[in-house]
């Protein structure tokens, strides 16, 4: 449960599609059991095990789950339930992580699914899509429990939104949403009622004047593990909206409060914050994402400042980090890698 | 609604900037020779060549065929360069497809991309053409191309699609603008030009506001007396015209004639004039109000308008680029469509939409799509065109054109011959003919009437 201080490479696995998700395959990430599930754009799950025993290899083993989706897969979660994927077909889907069949499949949204999020007791889902609405489902049983209803369609340039991010708190009571607009709703879970709301104008990217369009938006969300903050990523002002040209963006609030703590830019390396992850003891912030380059940046939460920056293998689309904060595996485009935190060795 | 009564449209007199139209020797230089109307209307009646044309026009008969016959030209160009995978070419499945399916549109055998769901009922009055090769990936170089149809530069400044439709479509005593051009947003605004036909051809260019500046009539002046002055100038300089022949001294008062005719159609840019169930149907973005502005200019006459919606250069992000941009271009291609139908202009009126070249197949690391004029696509609606048809073929990814391979040229001796120009058509800049079409450009037959 150490401090992150590097972000060395340890391993990485090319793949021909552009890998959109990942999660893990099992309750545990120990070293023999490093095993992740990778959503990508075929439509499939396909599974790498970076365990002990194999990533001495120079070719780390893969295995394709069998056939279910029909466009980019965009979130994997492992739940108590199963596997479950969702993608742009408005599919989701439970699957058998050890037989990496189908188990469950439904139509769980009308547009696009953007993400998925699970509680961290691995018992509820959240989805989001652009028909704006987040649902809640029982992981286990597949029952729709909640529908969340808190963002607008339309952007105020009167064109179609986009509902990006979902996440749940550390605690599991408390769930975020964050749209195209930079618009945040924070949910109780067991209720469904809207606890409160916020809002990050500058995750809006709309260009009025030279090319009137936008691509920015709130792209990630991410409670503290003490609940008391909310951590929102995204694209800053963009130059020019063709080629994500924008500072990497986070805006950190006091969500109880609806107030902003402080806003982390980075002209460094630019793009989409994708992916945020708080350590373990809060005092640091994981970002992720990029432009046509992939970044993972580690802000030091009590100065703000950037800890540890590495420019990661082209666009850095999903994460996740072990439970004791040793090691973090991506997916990119073209490529799945996973990376050493920390200076002490790892047993 | 027409803002111009019929007795106010005006007859044509053929151009007479320097140039000589050059065209079937059997034929006059206007537009109403060139859609053979004489033919359809006159069977049987011989249109003796010595016949002095004004005469003929004047002749309250003919002047109705002609305005039953005026063609028109609405170009939806996408500036930046839209993705023939998100519009008309999709490739579901595939590793260059991206995540959005293709629909099934009323025509048989007919699939384009999920993005367009109202254009997908309406590929009845539609063409696409998939196998565009037009060899330049550069926004400078491939836009030239595509707004003059010549691929090689020829040595003079060439008139772009607009001049050139303004020019053979025009009426020199117009009492409305022939070539009007929107362009809003900044980046790759280009005004294009009427390059060796003249400033006569230039566009209207509008870009920061869509009511053209400087038309209104001074308060201070009222319009009985603005009228006033206006018959003293034109009693005066018809008096000093009289036993002087001159080009410039008509050329003198005609830009006098098109300022007061400019002026009285500014209203035509006003779209407050229209209803509101009008205004709702085109929705509230600029694009669908400067597409609802070509509308009225068309039904009042223009013969050529074209709406720039900039920027579609989608090389991060393409895909929520595109979900957006098509998104609207449906909305408001689908709303244009129906409305001239109803108006009964869609006959008449041909819609184009196209841009300087399209997007790679491949998916760049930002899930963007770079430039690409190897394998694109353009579509046509309306006039003259045979609806449902699908010209061109590219591979199983997009990667190249397998079939029916088409240049600038080739979409632009279409665009003439489905608008009743003759393609082959030649202009003489002095000595030197320059063909209306580059060379080697030829109509693909198959998706005209």
């Amino acid at each position: 449960m150490g401090r992150i201080t590097q972000l060395k490479p340890l391993s990485e696995i090319s793949t021909p599609e552009i890998n959109l998700s990942i999660t893990r395959s099992a309750v545990s990430m120990a070293d023999d059991q490093r095993i992740i599930v990778v959503g990508n754009s075929a439509g499939q799950l396909v599974e790498f095990d970076f365990s002990s025993k194999s990533s001495t290899s120079e070719k780390t083993r893969s295995r394709h789950f069998e056939s279910g989706h029909s466009s980019y897969v965009t979130g994997v979660v492992w739940t108590k339930g199963g596997i479950v994927s969702v993608g742009y077909d408005r599919k989701m889907i439970w699957w058998d992580p050890l037989e990496r069949t189908v188990l469950r499949e439904v139509v769980a949204h009308e547009k696009w699914i953007r993400r998925i999020a699970v509680s961290p007791d691995g018992t509820t889902i959240a989805t989001v899509a652009d028909d704006m609405h987040c649902k809640l489902w029982n992981a286990i049983t597949g029952e729709l429990k909640f529908v969340l209803d808190d963002h607008q369609p339309v952007t105020p340039h009167h064109y179609p939104s986009m509902l990006y991010a979902v996440a749940f708190s550390a605690s599991g009571e408390q769930l975020a949403t964050g749209d195209k607009v930079g618009h945040i709703a924070i949910w109780e879970t067991q209720t469904g009622r809207k606890l409160g709301e916020l809002e990050s104008p500058g995750m809006y990217t709309w260009d009025p004047k030279a090319r009137r369009h936008s691509i920015g938006g709130i792209r990630s969300l991410a409670f503290s593990q003490n609940g008391s903050t909310l951590a929102v990523g995204g694209i800053g002002a963009i130059g020019n909206v063709d080629h994500l040209d924008g500072p990497a963006r986070v805006e950190i609030f006091d969500w109880r409060q609806a107030k902003s703590l402080v806003q982390l830019s980075d002209t460094a390396m630019k793009g989409l914050v994708e992916q945020l992850h708080f350590s373990n003891d809060d005092s640091q912030l994981i970002t992720a994402g990029g432009d046509n380059n992939g970044f993972i940046t580690v802000y030091d939460l009590a100065t703000n400042k950037i800890d540890v920056q590495v420019k990661a293998h082209q666009h850095l689309h999903g994460l996740i980090v072990d439970e004791a904060s040793q090691r973090l595996y991506a997916a990119h485009h073209g490529k799945v890698s996973m990376w050493e935190l920390q200076d002490e060795p790892v047993a | 609604m027409s803002l111009f009564s019929q007795d106010q449209w005006p007859t044509r007199i053929p151009p007479h900037n320097g140039l000589r139209g050059i065209e079937n020797a059997s034929q006059l230089r206007d537009g109403t020779s060139r859609r053979g109307f004489l033919k359809a209307s006159l069977a049987g009646t011989a249109f003796a060549a010595s016949m002095h044309q004004l005469d003929i026009l004047q002749n309250p008969v003919f002047a109705n065929e002609l305005k039953r016959q005026q063609k028109h030209v609405i170009l939806i160009w996408l500036a930046g360069g839209a993705s023939q995978l998100e519009t008309w070419d999709p490739k579901p499945g595939r590793a260059t497809g991206g995540p959005f399916a293709a629909i099934q549109t009323n025509v048989a055998g007919v699939s384009i991309s999920e993005l367009l769901p109202k254009m997908s009922q309406r590929m009845h009055h539609s063409a696409i053409i998939r196998s565009l090769n037009t060899k330049n990936a550069d926004h400078g170089g491939a836009a030239k191309i595509m707004e003059t149809g010549r691929a090689v530069d020829q040595g003079i400044p060439c008139p772009d699609l607009g001049a050139m439709i303004a020019h053979e479509l025009g009426r020199a005593d117009s009492q409305v603008p022939d070539y009007v051009s929107m362009y809003s947003s900044t980046e790759g605004r280009r005004q294009g030009g009427s390059g060796f036909l003249g400033g006569r051809y230039a566009p209207m260019f509008l870009t920061e506001q869509m009511i053209p500046e400087n038309t209104s009539r001074l308060e201070s002046l009222s319009e009985l007396d603005h009228s006033a002055r206006s018959d003293l100038r034109s009693f005066l300089a018809n008096r000093f015209r009289e036993g002087r022949p001159d080009l410039s001294v008509d050329s003198h008062n005609s830009a006098y004639q098109r300022v007061r005719g400019i002026m009285s159609s500014a209203n035509l840019f006003n779209i407050e004039l229209e209803p509101m169930d009008v205004r709702a149907r085109y929705g509230p973005t600029q694009f669908g109000e400067q597409c609802l502005i070509a509308r009225r200019l068309v039904e009042a006459g223009v013969p050529f308008v074209k709406v720039a919606r900039a920027w579609w250069d989608s090389h991060g992000q393409n895909f929520e680029t595109h979900l957006e941009l098509v998104t609207e271009l449906d909305h408001v291609l689908a709303t244009l469509i129906d409305d001239l139908e109803e108006r009964g202009l869609l006959e008449h009126t041909l819609i184009a939409t196209f841009g300087e070249f399209g997007r790679t197949p491949q998916i760049n690391s930002s899930l963007g799509r770079d430039h690409f004029a190897s394998a694109w696509s353009a579509s046509l609606h309306g006039a003259g065109i045979r609806g449902g048809s699908v010209y061109g073929k590219t591979d199983a990814d997009g990667l190249k054109v397998i079939d029916g391979e088409v240049n600038a040229a080739d979409l632009f001796a279409t665009i003439f011959h489905a608008i009743g120009i003759d393609y082959r058509k030649e202009f003489h800049v002095g000595a030197r003919p320059v063909p209306i079409t580059d060379f080697g450009g030829k109509p693909i037959r198959d998706i005209l009437l």
